[in-house]
């Protein structure tokens, strides 16, 4: 009977290597190759901070506790605004704001006849009673508009003047407000620094008040688009092009890990706007409110309202796998009505 | 002018808002309106300090980058004998400093497409890195004319990428006329900035846009509700020796009770040229 053979793991390949060591150094030369693609793709921003992204955005996929995101159906503006706002602010849990000098952020990038680009004013209205019924120490409107330097003719063609003069609540120019720099810690732009506004560095709690919709470059604005108004046109210019060119996606993750104040949404998709967004696109009633904390994830949620998948977004997709918040619908528990409820299919921005 | 020497700042320059930190451009607005003073002096040393080794100017103090400012600080000092030297400078920096242009074919291509504008030509950014945009390019052209440099080519260069960025139905916005096919209005302040330019730099009304953009902010103008818009828009018509109708009255009648509009340092200076 032949005995079976046995690979002697001493036996030499024809260069006079062994078996095993020829294995072990293919598996290096395999690591070593890999590294090297890794290290030459992630040049540009430098493999520490790609792996320390990385390493935070699949920590995050395992171990992060799940993002609330509540929705409430509002079937008009002249609806209880109020009673749906309070609603979707309770649904998704968000800070009482007892106490706190409050900022609201609503979406005022321009007035053009017809075209529904801004945050209507009844939510804006609705939240100031929201944040006075909850004892807030101070309530102001902030914006700093992108395509005019006299924001106050965007104020009254909007509606905003009437409305803050009802209210007896101020409004700030974030354009032209006091500045502070803020250090930038994320490392996604080359930008070491931002000037952002006083007034939001020294509130208390920030609301991303936004419109939902499309957007040219960013397929969706929400809330981390709408915070692109809280850096000032003095410095960056009008249209703030100067963060444009950084990159929107990576200059979005900036601000959302930058953010020098603690931030929430409440989106208003009362009447969306689809197609060529920003400003041009056409209505879509959606009669809903999205409310939440993680602004990636309500944004996620907008972007499913929508008709859009959420990972297909480079903003979206890019802050997610850097771990600085959810997008994932398995990750975002959601409250209160129902998503198909609302679910409508948003004509996408044309292609730049 | 009560209102503007009460709102000054102890480091001797203006807001945006009563008690507003110092920025360039109101100290350098509020200044060209105010007679010779002790609080114009104040103004002048708060430029003074403000400018960079560079020649230009940050937005304020704190900012250590020269910008879109430098324009307005240019302006203000030029018109001062003993700071001649300072605006000089400044002009230098607005001689080197040009927005990015996009000289390739196949993305100039695509820019035309987009947005219908040249971009190859070369006009002034907010910030240097920037691509050109009109206010700023508007400004700098005003500020050059001031320190004699009216006839250097940047500056034709700037007017003709003036002329590029106009609004197809008169007038002027940030710079961007088309967003793909639709076309972005026009607003009055950026017209009346450019207007203003154009006449400093010896612009005729039968150049290019011009009688167009008058059209426009004649008619913006009668519908303008804003201090900003009105005092800009007035001075700009004047300078083409055009009628206001009841604007300045209009414009007169938002002032407030402590003789500012709005309580801006900047608005008021502007309502309050001569």
């Amino acid at each position: 009977m032949k005995r079976p053979e046995i690979e002697n793991p001493k036996s030499k390949t024809e260069n006079g290597l062994t078996r095993r060591a020829f294995l072990r150094l293919a598996l290096l030369t395999g690591i070593a190759a890999g590294a090297g693609v890794i290290y030459k793709s992630t040049e540009a921003v430098g493999f520490e901070r790609w792996f320390r992204w990385m390493a935070r955005g699949q920590l995050a996929r395992w171990f992060a506790p799940h993002a609330r995101v509540a929705l409430a159906a509002c079937a008009t503006y002249d609806a209880d605004v109020l009673g749906a706002v309070r609603t979707a602010w309770t649904r998704a849990a968000l800070p009482n704001l007892g106490g706190a000098r409050v900022v609201l952020k609503p979406n005022l990038v321009d007035f053009v006849a017809g075209y529904p680009c801004f945050t209507h004013p009844r939510i804006v209205e609705a939240m100031i009673h929201l944040a006075r019924e909850q004892g807030a120490r101070d309530i102001v409107v902030a914006e700093g508009t992108t395509f005019r330097r006299d924001s106050q003719a965007t104020l009254e063609a909007t509606g905003y003047s009437a409305l803050l003069a009802r209210e007896h609540v101020a409004f700030v120019d974030l354009n032209y407000d006091d500045l502070g720099e803020i250090a930038l810690t994320g490392g996604y732009t080359k930008l070491k620094t931002l000037f952002v506004a006083k007034t939001i560095r020294d509130a208390d709690v920030v609301v991303s008040l936004p419109k939902m919709k499309t957007h040219h470059w960013t397929t969706v604005s929400a809330s981390v688009k709408n915070f692109f108004g809280i850096v000032p046109g003095i410095k960056y210019g009008w249209p703030k092009n100067t963060l444009h060119v950084q990159g929107i996606p990576v200059f979005l993750a900036e601000l959302v890990d930058s953010l020098p104040v603690r931030a929430c949404a409440v989106v208003d998709g009362v009447v969306g706007l689809e197609g060529d967004g920003p400003i041009f696109g056409g209505a879509v009633p959606s009669g809903v409110l999205v409310a939440g904390a993680d602004l990636l994830a309500v944004d996620a949620t907008c972007a499913r309202l929508m008709g859009f998948e959420p990972a297909q977004i480079d903003y979206l997709d890019f802050a997610a796998w850097a771990g600085l918040g959810v997008i994932d619908a398995r990750q975002i528990d959601l409250e209160g009505d129902p998503l198909a409820r609302f679910q409508r299919t948003y004509e996408p921005p044309p292609t730049m | 002018m009560d209102f503007l020497l009460q709102s000054q700042n102890a480091d001797g320059g203006w807001g945006y808002r009563i008690a507003g930190m110092s920025y360039v451009e109101p100290t350098a607005a509020v200044m060209r309106v105010l007679p010779s003073s002790s609080a114009r002096n104040a103004a002048r040393d708060f430029l003074l300090r403000a400018q960079h080794a560079d020649g230009g100017w940050g937005i304020a103090v704190a900012d250590s980058e020269s910008g879109w400012m430098t324009a307005w600080a240019v302006r203000a000092l030029a018109e001062l004998p003993e700071a001649h030297d300072a605006a000089r400078r400044g002009g230098v920096w607005l001689l080197a400093t040009e927005g990015q242009r996009i000289t390739d074919p196949d993305a100039r291509r695509v820019i035309q497409k987009l947005h219908k504008i040249d971009s190859a030509l070369g006009g002034w950014p907010w910030q240097p890195g920037d691509a050109g945009w009109v206010h700023p390019t508007a400004l700098a052209v005003l500020a050059l004319v001031a320190v004699g440099q009216g006839e250097q080519a940047r500056v034709r260069a700037g007017i003709a990428y003036l002329e590029d960025r106009a609004c197809s139905e008169g007038g002027w916005n940030i710079g961007n006329p088309w967003m793909l096919d639709k076309q972005i209005p026009a607003t009055i302040q950026d017209t009346a900035v450019v207007l203003r330019a154009l006449h400093a730099a010896g612009e005729t009304r039968s150049a290019g846009r011009v009688a167009q953009a008058i059209e426009y902010l004649r008619n913006a103008v009668a519908r303008a509700q804003t201090p900003a818009e009105l005092a800009w828009g007035i001075y700009a018509l004047r300078d083409w020796g055009m009628g206001t109708g009841d604007a300045l009255a209009r414009l007169e009648a938002l002032q407030q009770s402590n003789g500012s509009w709005n309580d801006n340092p900047f608005i008021t200076a502007i309502a309050s040229q001569k």
